[in-house]
């Protein structure tokens, strides 16, 4: 019903583009017809106009910014911006000395000077606007806003401005930067025999028609995929449900010395996920306990986790995943729980409903409507499972998969490809793959979640 | 302590939407002002600009003689107390208190820090070279910190728990907390946003009262905000009644209550609610005829009490709406008009019954009607009684606008006249009509308004009755027998003489219909800004012309917006006939007539489509230039409509 | 007995036997998040090491001889080493991620600036990457900075991907009424102000959570640490942990304790604070 509602509501959001944008050009389109001289001199040589306003302070930050670009785009911006085009044309050989162009580095340079640029883009235009400003508040008879003032309001009304900086510079270079890079890898054909110091070259969209098209990509990326989708559905349903049962069970009247009881799950909570995965291998390994029980009673000892060990793997890999995950969804249930207004289950005993009926109409409905988005999230995180199978089955490569075994997941897949194999351009493609695929799931049903409309009422 | 004055006040948001709209009003020092109205009717939206939490759209907000529009908070020097109290939950009570004392900074002069060797004492003041005191600024020490917050909290009773925190603390005493919070720094305007009604009804009416006597004793200006007509009518000087962005009232208790302007106001002050009823009207003889639409009854009401409607509601066939509250019927016969009433239910309070009931005997349309009898009384339920209503006590709302149509000050005066021969005969005297209105011969009706009553005329009146409404004085005349409305300044007393203002009446007769001069001449322009020797003039640009404009104008329109926008902006200037006069550089206009009203003439001309009327004292003709006074302009920005001088 | 004497019984036979079951379950859940634990903790005090030498899941012979060697033996595994390296990246990663997630979560949750909106969707739209594919990238960017094998490498990177996660700080901050700032504006308090007086005293526990989760990533990683750092010296103890095989399975068990101990602790902190909640007593319910 809503998500009707939600695409019905699209053309209009579409055809109110062109009058956003119109509105955008209007503000730019209203200080290059209505700036005086001084905001000209501003666009010639940034903070210009801002000393001709007596505002020397800021008018030499301004101009110290444009001239530390200019030094910038002299000595090295200008190559990595064309690097990034070419990524290098001088290919390099060991034999006769010559260094030549390391084209990974070149595009990784390359999308960071672009980066430099579109700041120092963002700086000029707010060098335009600030003179602007400084223009319209002199023309209409108000107190321009002087350096101290701004420095100032740097720790209070912006006071955003300040704190932000450092996150958004550290989430820049380190979140950004490299899913860019890896998006335009996808582009290439970096990988296989093409490494540095071979010459890295742009293909287009050649990468994703190999995984679709191509023998050895395309088989195995279907059946991954749809293992991939059962394991991320019945993990996400397993450990919520059993994280909530378990929550309910804690919450019983009945139970005596819950924190005690409690204490069990958090245990295993709190250990590193490497370490129980690494014991769990270990448990399940042709020399570990549940072996030697088996030949103790006469058994052939099995391969749990072996080659040939598809469902048996998969399933130890569906508890284990439990059991790590069932503790944090315990914990979260039992603090949406305690919010649970007690008097509608009074209100339903004395209506005469059974504990199962309260479940279900009332305990169920709410924890629902409250955990949506982390649903959400634990469904993303078990469709993105890399440790579990990586630990316990790592390295693996089964018949009738190409550089996989049964158990992996996409992104297991994926790690086995560019890591540990170099195909770096089609890891990349698949990447961007499982990222439209979780996109997709999660931003429908985040935007359509309760606690992302309600955001607001909190003021 | 200051006076608040709000002009024109505007909360607009980006999307288009108007939350307060042209707020206007002057708050004298120590005045209580609750501003009350059902939720999202802007009030603590209003409260909040005041405060300066929430930035002002446009219109000017002074507290004492400061324009306060765009300052900070903390430089307003107000207190606010909020609906969920807004303590600070980590620091104990004295901290809470103390906080605001501890960001201010006192005036005092350098002093020795310690004793030195030169015979200068700690504590001491620093002389300068001239022996002049070196004026600083510095914190409050110790001391003074805690006996300011000890006298705010002696003042609230709450000395004993300075140690505790927030959370150890019951919702009356938070509430006085969040209160001492507020007067411990002895601000000028004390602002409260719902502070009551986290609280259980026993604990507010104690608050209530404490509140009341606060204000007593800080004497100070304080604004509160409640959507309780009860905490309203009880603790306010004035009240101002808000509904959707829109000022519905501003009166004291009494008058709110006595003389509701409108169904809204009416409805919503007093307990149990005003009972409503579709009506009409119909004058017959010296009585009117109330008929219900809705039931089958009617009451008769002597005219005398609906002196000051306006005629054509009582033809019989304007909807109108009655309203009268529970007290003013009763089940006793003490009123002199009777209706039938099904009676469906009471409600015994032990002072008094609250007996509801149907005017329709039979059932069908809703005629719910709430009459209050004295102490415990019991009643037949589906009993039919009759009920008598004290006519005295009646309202009447138009049906569409839901405005009184029976104000304290009416309108306008509804005269019988006659015209013969340029001469209008009413109220048994003849006056010659002015050359400007031309007339047909005949009978007919005359409106007066009653600011078109003049002192100082050739008219015999003797002044029967004055009453004082909003500031000014209401006097009911008597001429040859006839009542007439005037407003005057001042108290007057037995025989004045009265003339009428003949530009703003409407006449009436056989079939012809003249009426009253426009008082406001509207002209679209725009603001632009010339460089003249050197100096920047701002010229209000209206038809390629240009006009000086005074600094108070261009001062406020460039408040009322950001930017360059004054610059960009279409706006309406409008100036009464007497802002406009005829001159050498002008806006081009066609002579289109004269209008002589004897004493004064006025042209209408026609410039580029608008027509507007402007005082001359020659007779006109042809292609004029009107030149606008631009120190009498008023000014709205048309794109936002919002009125900025 | 009268059908009512019946019923009641009834109702009391089914109580117990719903106490009994609920027990039961009980039991059965610790048993299975304990049992692993316990392992783990006998195993690492076995004589022999080997996981070939256990009888099952119990070793056949006891002793310290794990722990000697995981802190004696340090020529091949240097524990130690590892622990403390770990120890370090751990604990100024937490410092420094904690500082900018919550600087992050308090500008989301109390400013209304122009691109706040594109922020958080880009956040959530950049939190679906597949992570490690980026690590690529870093590891060629650390290249270019210097700073591979080494362990301010790995902090920057912790501390400046921690902002990302800034979605359940912000939530929180939500739930701090908003007039609590307004009446500190008032009062004469500048933003920055009410965020170090009021905001950050009033969010303890999330600090506590903050630091927590900030601390367990680097705590217990590996991609990253095995991605950039060469020199077995300045391993961490989750690299250096996989690179143990199964016939060191006590050494494992015993470095595992060690490194599982300080996040368990702290683990039962946080529990604390997470039932307390915060009782903000003085703003209405």
């Amino acid at each position: 019903m809503k998500i009707v509602e939600k695409f019905k509501a699209l053309p209009d959001k579409i055809r109110a583009i062109p009058k956003k944008l119109s509105d955008k050009l209007a503000g730019a389109k209203e200080i290059l017809t209505q700036g005086n001289g001084k905001v000209t001199a501003s666009m010639l040589v940034m903070g210009l106009g801002q000393l001709i306003y007596k505002q020397w302070v800021k008018g030499a930050m301004f101009a110290f910014i444009q001239i530390a670009f200019i030094v910038y785009f002299v000595l090295t911006g200008a190559t990595d911006l064309f690097g990034f085009f070419t990524l290098g044309t001088r290919e390099g050989n060991a034999w006769y000395g010559v260094e030549g162009d390391n084209s990974v580095v070149r595009l990784i340079m390359g999308i960071l000077a672009i980066m430099i640029i579109v700041l120092y883009a963002a700086i000029y235009v707010s060098n335009v606007k600030d003179v602007y400003r400084t223009q319209c508040a002199v023309d209409t008879l108000k107190k321009p806003v002087g350096f101290k003032q701004e420095a100032a309001a740097l720790l209070d009304k912006s006071f955003h401005k300040t704190a932000l900086a450092l996150p958004v510079i550290g989430v820049c270079v380190f979140s950004i930067l490299p899913i860019v890079f890896m998006i335009l890898i996808a582009f290439t054909n970096y990988g296989g025999d093409i490494v540095p110091p071979a010459l890295v070259d742009w293909v287009g969209f050649a990468n994703f028609g190999k995984i679709l098209s191509l023998g050895q990509f395309a088989p195995t990326f279907f059946k991954i995929f749809g293992w991939n989708m059962l394991w991320a559905v019945l993990a996400t349903a397993l450990n919520y449900f059993a994280g909530l049962g378990l929550a309910l069970l804690l919450n019983k009247k009945c139970v005596k010395g819950k924190a005690i009881w409690r204490a069990f799950p958090i245990l295993a909570y709190a250990i590193p996920g490497f370490i129980t995965l690494l014991g769990f291998k270990f448990m399940f390994s042709y020399g570990g306990p549940i072996n030697y029980y088996i030949q103790q009673g006469g058994g052939e000892a099995v391969g749990f986790l072996g080659l040939d060990a598809k469902w048996s793997a998969r399933f130890i890999g569906l508890a284990v995943n439990a059991w790590i995950s069932i503790p944090s969804t315990m914990l979260l249930a039992t603090g949406i729980l305690s919010n649970v207004n007690t008097d509608l289950y009074e209100a339903a005993r004395v209506d005469g409903a059974s504990s199962w009926k309260q479940f279900i109409k009332i305990t169920l409905p709410y924890v629902l409507f409250a955990t949506t988005p982390v649903l959400i999230s634990q469904f993303i995180g078990n469709f993105n499972n890399f440790g579990i199978f990586y630990f316990l089955r790592g390295g693996l490569y089964a018949d009738g998969y190409f550089l996989a075994s049964d158990t992996d997941l996409l992104i297991n897949w994926l790690y086995n490809m560019s890591i540990d194999n170099n195909y770096y351009s089609i890891g990349a493609a698949i990447s961007l793959v499982i990222f439209v695929i979780t996109s997709i799931i999660s931003l429908t049903v985040y935007v359509l979640s309760p606690s992302y409309k309600q955001e607001e009422t909190f003021r | 302590m200051a006076n608040l004055s709000l002009k024109h006040i505007y909360k607009v948001y980006p999307n288009g939407a108007k939350a307060v709209n042209d707020f206007n009003m002057q708050i004298d020092d120590k005045e209580f002002i609750v501003f009350v109205g059902p939720s999202g009717c802007g009030k603590s939206t209003t409260l909040r600009m005041i405060a300066g939490l929430e930035e002002i759209t446009a219109g000017e907000l002074k507290i004492g003689d400061t324009v306060v529009n765009g300052m900070e908070p903390k430089d307003r020097d107000i207190a606010m107390v909020f609906q969920n109290y807004a303590l600070y939950p980590h620091m104990t009570i004295f901290e809470n208190i103390a906080f605001g004392l501890r960001m201010r900074k006192v005036p005092d002069v350098k002093r020795y820090k310690k004793d030195d060797n030169k015979g200068h004492r700690a504590g001491e003041p620093v002389l300068d070279k001239n022996g002049q005191e070196i004026p600083v600024m510095r914190k409050y020490n110790k001391q003074e910190l805690a006996a300011k917050v000890n006298e705010a909290a002696e003042i609230l009773g709450i000395t004993e728990y300075l140690k505790r925190k927030p959370k150890e603390m019951s919702g009356g005493q938070r509430q006085r907390v969040a209160l001492g919070r507020a007067i411990v720094r002895h601000p000028k305007v004390m602002l409260l946003d719902e502070p009551l009604s986290n609280l259980d009804a026993k604990l507010r009416t104690q608050m209530r009262s404490e509140i009341v006597k606060l204000h007593k004793k800080l004497e100070t200006t304080f604004i509160y905000v409640t959507h309780d007509q009860v905490e309203a009518m009880t603790m306010g000087t004035r009240i101002v009644v808000m509904k959707d962005g829109f000022v519905k009232q501003i009166d004291t208790p009494k008058n709110l209550y006595k003389y509701p302007a409108n169904k809204f106001v009416a409805g919503f002050i007093g307990t149990p609610q005003m009972n409503f009823f579709a009506c009409t009207l119909k004058k017959s003889g010296d009585k009117v005829k109330i008929k219900f639409t809705d039931a089958d009854a009617e009451i008769a009401v002597p005219y005398a009490a609906l002196m000051k409607t306006t005629p054509h509601y009582l033809d019989g066939n304007k909807n109108v709406i009655l309203g009268f509250r529970a007290e003013a019927v009763s089940l006793d016969g003490a009123g002199d008009a009777k209706i039938k009433v099904k009676i469906s239910h009471s409600e015994e309070l032990g002072t008094e019954t609250l007996v509801y009931g149907d005017l329709n005997t039979e059932g069908g349309e809703d005629t719910r009607i709430i009459i209050k009898a004295g102490g415990f009384r019991q009643f037949e339920p589906d009993a039919v009684c009759t009920a008598s209503l004290d006519t005295e006590q009646i309202h009447l709302f138009d049906a569409e606008t839901e405005e009184s149509i029976m104000p304290r000050v009416p309108e306008f005066n509804y005269l019988d006249c006659s015209v013969k021969g340029g001469k209008l005969t009413f109220l048994g005297t003849t006056e010659t009509l002015p050359p400007a209105i031309s007339c047909a011969d005949g009978k007919g009706e005359l409106l007066i308004p009653v600011s078109a009553v003049k002192f100082g005329g050739g008219i015999k009146a003797k002044v029967t009755d004055s009453e004082t409404v909003n500031g000014k004085i209401l006097l009911t005349l008597e001429i040859n027998g006839s009542r007439l409305y005037a407003l005057s300044d001042k108290e007057r007393k037995g025989e004045v003489s009265i003339g009428i203002d003949y530009k703003a009446i409407t006449l009436r007769v056989g079939g012809s219909e003249v009426l009253p001069m426009p008082r406001i001449n509207c002209l679209d322009g725009a603001l632009i800004a010339e460089k003249k020797d050197g100096a920047t003039v701002y010229c209000l640009l209206i038809g390629g012309e240009k006009f000086a404009a005074p600094e108070e104008v261009y001062t406020k329109i460039f408040a009322a917006t950001t930017g360059r926008k004054a610059f960009n902006t279409a706006f309406r200037y409008e100036w009464d006939a007497y802002g406009l006069s005829v001159g050498e550089n002008g806006i081009s206009a066609e002579v289109e007539g004269m209008l002589d009203y004897g004493e004064e003439k006025f042209a209408r001309v026609n410039a580029g489509g608008q027509t507007l009327y402007v005082k001359t004292d020659a007779d006109l003709s042809g292609t004029v230039r009107i030149v606008p006074d631009a120190a009498k302009v008023s000014v709205v920005e048309s794109e936002r409509r919002i009125r900025i001088v | 007995m009268n059908k009512a004497n019946v019923k009641v019984v009834k109702a009391k036979t089914k109580r117990v036997l719903n106490v009994l079951i609920t027990y039961c379950i009980l039991i059965l859940v610790a048993f299975i998040f304990f049992f692993p634990c316990l392992w783990l903790i006998l195993a690492s005090f076995s004589k022999s090491g080997s996981i070939y030498s256990f009888d099952g899941f119990f070793p056949a012979q006891y002793g310290f001889d794990a722990f000697k060697s995981l802190f004696t033996d340090t020529v091949m595994y240097n524990y130690p080493r590892w622990f403390a390296n770990t120890l370090f990246i751990a604990v100024m990663s937490c410092i420094l991620g904690t500082f900018l997630t919550i600087l992050t979560a308090y500008c989301m949750s109390r400013f209304r600036f122009k691109s706040r909106k594109a922020m958080m969707k880009a956040t959530l739209l950049l939190g679906m990457f597949p992570s490690f594919m980026g690590t690529i990238a870093v590891y060629l960017i650390m290249t270019q900075f210097n700073l591979i094998n080494q362990h301010w490498g790995l902090i920057l990177i912790y501390s400046a991907q921690a902002p990302m996660g800034y979605m359940v700080q912000k939530g929180f901050f939500d739930t701090i009424p908003y007039s609590i700032d307004e009446a500190a504006r008032i009062d004469g308090a500048s933003n920055f102000t009410v965020f170090v007086k009021f905001i950050l005293p009033l969010s303890k526990p999330m600090l506590v959570y903050t630091a927590l989760t900030s601390f367990t990533w680097p705590w217990s990683d590996f991609i990253l640490p095995k991605m950039l750092l060469i020199d077995k010296d300045l391993y961490t103890v989750a690299v250096g942990l996989m690179s143990l095989g199964e016939t060191e399975f006590a050494r494992f068990a015993a470095g595992s304790i060690f490194i599982a101990i300080p996040i368990i602790v702290l683990y039962f902190c946080l529990v604390k604070y997470m039932i307390n909640g915060m009782a903000a007593g003085a703003v209405k319910e």
